[in-house]
This record gives structure tokens, C-alpha cells and sequence, in this order.
């Protein structure tokens, strides 16, 4: 099963995500924040994260960095949804395998995640 | 006396309200149902505050998506994309309030003033922590640890519901100030109003105030006669005299206008009120200008009406001795008119005004009961500013006695009250013009037949009408 995770604050727009991406067929763990994804994420080991920038106690920018830091994790896809922030995010383009501006089309973070990971399995 | 540390709202007219701005470190409920400006307001707020050096965070309990309230706001002036995720920071704390409830929110909140270093922060959706707290007094608890946390971090709270918390709420006792953002509705006519319901440590204007949403965001109109319960500037008492600019009327009323005074001209529609209020304007000089703050002509027949009269007014017009502020006639509100006329004044030290008419500023009120106190405060400042001015008040009968004359209350805000009627005479009808006030000086009070024609405005002597026939076409003031 691969597992996507999705790291944002406003749970409607984690929903939309999880469900578009369970439809897939794609197993989804979500956080609030990127504290409890750095907590997720050790759990349960996700293929491909899918994160928001603006969120408290650690923002995406910052969760991003810790994910890569760790040598296990260098490689793993990051995907940044984001809304007036995007070009901080492009700055930091090393840390993310794509940006997308907020509001995003579901079908395109879907078919860029398949991109990434290939279809669920 | 000490005076706390203000920040500036930049929202219009609401620092004059608040005497200076919110209170820095204070917090305060913003209430209204919504679509009453809520969220505009609190952003105004922010996104002003962050202009200015400051930085927010802005902490929703609600579900609805930042990114629908960016493309909202993305209407307005004040908006400014590039500021957000920088000195603004837009969380939502709907997942920890509904996973692990209020304590957890504060305590998230809390972390995030501080990681932040926000100066104000904004928490939109109380009433959602009010339906997640077991008892009233859990939200009570609430606001009063998350505000304890961000004074001791010098940071000014807005608290913004939905809920029509009532004076005697625990949240509202809570707080150093309470705004309600709500509308009058009379007849099909809706205006926005705030009221200022606490205002803690601040000698605020408190009241209803009327205010718009404007691309720019709220404008806030004080209550005139609430800012200008004294004229800001003293009351000069002789300033000598000024003309009318029709001979024959400066010498009923002692040699010309008290500068600074103010005339009343009451009659029917055609009866010569604005061709007089014309020949006292076109007066004015490019060092003494003046202004005609008119509501039913539009300047283009103001202007024929002048020549037609053999007054330059368009010559005034252009090299800008005279201005026109022609008010369209969609909705008005009533304090904007006031204080729109009064920063033109101020602008264009303006030296003279011709109001065409009262009536026109009058039926913008929503609640008539206050017309009286808004008139006497806008007079009383134009006065102290030195300016002279001649308003008009219609009357609907031409002939009637019974005539609707201005309320007697009115007329007295007024230093000088001139009359303007018909009589019948055999086959022609005929324009009268009587003086019945003139504050502080003698005035001939008998009647004058008055001509209007291409060389101006003049009197004819008394006598040619009875006076029976006068008396009877004579409105009686206080109607």
C-alpha cells in the first residue's frame, strides 16, 4: 500500500486531498502541523508528503528542511500547496519536488503525485 | 492624565472614534450576523498594522479555507497578497479545537504569538469555541487566558462572532472593548451602523455611527453632533459684514451677512431661493472662496441659472473661486454628507457655503429624531470656522399659510431666517421676500416684492400688495 501524507492546518483542504487521493486508492495520514507531521511521518513512513506552508508550531518551510535532513528521507518527494507564499517556497526550490499555488486543481496534484510514486499499489 | 499607547486602526473615522486607535495590549469583541463587515474589518485592521511594522497572526476556529478569504478580500485596496506568510501569518486552529478543545487552542495560540512575535492577533469564529465549551464560562476562561497570554506579550487582541452576545455575556466582561457591526433598516432601505457598546481606558465617541464598505474597505462616519458636541475651533464673535451680493437685501438686514452667520431661506419651489443663495456665492474671491453643496441642480444649471441672472459663476467656477460638490442622488447617509461638506471646507478654506437645500441632507437620515442635533452641530462648526452661510429649506405650498415650515427647532439653529413667497396680483404672480430674523441687529421686516431678471436680483419698495393679502399667505414657523 503506498502511503501519501498531507500536512495542512485547514482540515477542508486536507480533506479534499485525502479523499481525492484515497479515491485514488492511495492510503493518506494526515497532520495539523508540521510538528505532528515530523511525529506522523516517523510512524508511518509515508512514499510522498504533500504539505501547506502557513501552519502553526512549524510551517511547511521548516518541516520540509527537517524531512530532508535526515539521510533516510533526503530523497523523498515534497510536494508544497501554498497560497501567496509560493515564491518563498521557489526559493527553497532543493527542498520541493513541485509547487502549487492555492487554489490548486485536484486532477493535476493527483496525476503529479502518480508522476512521483506511480499508481497505488 | 495618562494616555495609553493607541494602535492605529486605519480603518476611516474609527481612530477619531476610539480617540486615537485600539488600546495596544487590550483586547476587544468584534460582533455582528454575518456579512456585517466582520471579517473586513478585523483584516483593515491587520493588514494596516502590518504595513506599518507590525505583525499579526490571524487564527481561525472556523472551516472555511483561508484561500476563500484571501480571493474575498483580494477586492479590496487595503489587500496586499505579498505581506501574508510574512508579517502575517493566516492558522487555523479548527482541527486542534475540534481533536483536543479549548485548552489545547490556547495553548496553540499562545506558542504561536510568541513564535510569531505578533503585535495583534485575530481570532475569528468565537462562537464556534462557544458551542465547543461545556458551560458559558468555559469560553469566559477562554478569552481571559488567551488575552492574559497575549497582554503579557504586548499583543492587541480582536476576538470576531457571529453570536449576539448580550451586555451581561461573560465574554463581554471579559474584554476591554466590544464593537457591533450591524445595519437600521427603514423602509427598503438598509444602512451599516456601528456601535461602540465598551470602551475601556479610551474616552471614546460611543453610539451608532454609520459606516459604508467601500472598495477601500469600512469608512466610518461619526456621528457629527457626537465629534463636534463643541465647534473645534472658538467662536469668533464680530467678524464684520459680507454681502449678499443683491443691494436691496444687505440693506433690509443692517448693511449685508455677519460673517460667519448663518441664513435660513424658506419658500416654495421657484419662490428665488437658490438664485439668491447664486448672487451670495458668486461673491466669493479666489483668496475667499466659496461652495455650493447642492443636491437638486447640477452645476451645468447652476450655471445657466447664473447667467440667465447676469452672475459670473462660471467665470468663478474656473478660476476656482467657486466650487461646486453636486450630490448624486443615489442613497446617502447622513453623517457622510456632513463630514463631506466639512473637510471640503476645511480643504478649499472655504469662505462661503450655499446649502441647496437642508431638505436634500435631511432625508438621508435614517433616524429623524436626530436631525435637529446634526444640523446644530454642522452650523456650529461651520460658524467657528468663520464661514458664511445661506441655506435653503423648500416649502411645499405656495400660497397656503398652513405651509410645512421647518421645524421650529430648525429655524433657531439659524441666525437669520428669510422669507420667500408668491401673492396673486390681478394676472401675475409676484415673489415676496421678508425678513423675520436677523440675530443681533436691527432688519427691516416689511414686505418686498423681490425681481429676478438679467441684471441680477432687486427689490421693489413695500406697498402694493395688501398686507390682508400678505398675512394670509404667511407660513407659520414650527409646523
Amino acid at each position: 500500500m503506498t502511503t501519501i501524507m498531507v500536512v495542512d492546518d485547514e482540515f477542508l483542504v486536507a480533506d479534499v486531498l485525502a479523499f481525492a487521493l484515497e479515491d485514488e486508492g492511495y492510503m493518506v495520514v494526515r497532520a495539523s502541523n508540521g510538528r505532528k507531521g515530523l511525529d506522523v511521518f516517523q510512524r508511518d513512513r509515508p512514499a510522498l508528503v504533500i504539505t501547506d506552508f502557513m501552519m502553526p508550531v512549524m510551517n511547511g518551510l521548516e518541516f520540509a528542511s527537517a524531512i530532508k535532513s535526515r539521510p533516510e528521507s533526503a530523497d523523498l518527494p515534497i510536494i508544497l500547496i501554498s497560497g501567496a507564499q509560493a515564491d518563498i517556497a521557489r526559493q527553497n526550490g532543493h527542498l520541493f519536488a513541485a509547487v502549487f499555488d492555492k487554489p490548486f486543481r485536484v486532477e493535476e496534484i493527483i496525476a503529479t503525485v502518480i508522476s512521483f510514486v506511480g499508481r497505488p499499489h | 492624565m495618562e494616555q495609553l499607547p493607541r494602535i492605529e486602526s486605519g480603518i476611516a473615522g474609527l481612530d477619531t472614534l476610539l480617540n486615537g486607535g485600539l488600546v495596544a495590549g487590550s483586547s476587544y469583541i468584534i460582533q455582528g450576523r454575518p456579512g456585517s463587515g466582520k471579517t473586513i474589518f478585523a483584516n483593515q485592521i491587520a493588514f494596516h498594522h502590518a504595513a506599518h511594522g507590525g505583525r499579526v497572526l490571524f487564527a481561525t476556529l472556523l472551516s472555511e479555507t483561508h484561500e476563500r478569504l484571501f480571493q474575498f478580500l483580494s477586492t479590496l485596496s487595503f489587500f496586499d497578497r505579498e505581506r501574508i506568510g510574512r508579517e502575517m501569518q493566516f492558522v487555523s486552529a479548527f482541527d486542534t479545537l475540534q481533536s483536543e478543545g479549548l485548552d489545547e487552542v490556547v495553548k496553540l495560540l499562545r506558542r504561536e504569538i510568541s513564535r510569531q512575535k505578533a503585535s495583534v492577533l485575530i481570532v475569528d469564529g468565537v462562537l464556534n469555541a462557544r458551542s465547543r465549551a461545556d458551560t458559558a464560562i468555559d469560553t469566559k476562561k477562554f478569552i481571559a487566558e488567551l488575552q492574559g497570554h497575549a497582554a503579557f506579550a504586548g499583543c492587541t487582541v480582536l476576538f470576531l462572532t457571529s453570536a449576539r452576545l448580550d451586555d451581561g455575556s461573560p465574554e463581554h466582561t471579559m474584554v476591554d472593548g466590544v464593537i457591533e457591526l450591524g445595519d437600521d433598516l427603514t423602509g427598503a432601505r438598509s444602512v451599516r451602523r456601528l456601535n461602540l457598546r465598551k470602551t475601556r481606558g479610551s474616552g471614546a465617541i460611543s453610539g451608532l455611527h454609520e459606516f459604508e464598505i467601500t472598495e477601500n474597505g469600512i469608512v466610518i462616519y461619526p456621528r457629527l453632533e457626537a465629534v463636534l458636541g463643541r465647534p473645534s475651533v472658538p467662536d469668533d464673535l464680530d467678524l464684520g459684514r459680507t454681502s449678499t451680493g443683491v443691494d436691496d437685501v444687505d440693506r433690509l438686514i443692517g448693511g449685508g451677512l455677519q460673517k460667519g452667520s448663518s441664513t435660513l431661506l424658506i419658500g416654495p419651489s421657484g419662490s428665488g431661493k437658490t438664485s439668491l443663495g447664486i448672487s451670495f456665492v458668486s461673491q466669493a474671491t479666489v483668496d475667499e472662496p466659496g461652495l455650493i453643496f447642492g443636491f437638486y441642480e447640477s452645476e451645468e444649471r447652476l450655471k445657466r441659472k447664473a447667467s440667465a441672472l447676469g452672475f459670473g459663476l462660471a467665470q468663478k467656477i474656473e478660476d476656482g473661486a467657486v466650487h461646486v460638490l453636486w450630490q448624486p442622488t443615489t442613497e446617502r447617509l447622513l453623517d457622510a454628507l456632513g463630514h463631506r461638506l466639512l473637510n471640503a471646507v476645511r480643504q478649499k478654506n472655504i469662505k462661503r457655503v450655499l446649502i441647496d437645500s437642508l431638505g436634500g441632507i435631511a432625508r438621508a437620515a435614517v433616524r429623524s429624531n436626530r436631525v435637529t442635533e446634526f444640523f446644530t452641530a454642522l452650523i456650529g462648526e461651520l460658524r467657528a470656522m468663520g464661514v458664511t452661510v445661506i441655506a435653503t429649506w423648500e416649502i411645499r405650498d405656495m400660497f397656503d399659510s398652513n405651509a410645512q415650515a421647518p421645524a421650529l427647532e430648525l429655524s433657531s439653529i439659524f441666525d437669520n431666517l428669510i422669507l420667500l413667497r408668491f401673492i396673486e396680483d390681478q394676472t401675475q404672480l409676484r415673489r415676496i421676500l421678508t425678513v423675520i430674523k436677523v440675530r443681533d441687529s436691527e432688519y427691516d421686516p416689511s414686505f418686498h416684492e423681490m425681481v429676478l431678471n438679467q441684471d441680477g436680483i432687486r427689490l421693489n419698495a413695500p406697498g402694493e400688495p395688501s398686507a390682508r393679502q400678505l398675512e394670509a399667505s404667511r407660513p407659520r414657523l414650527g409646523g
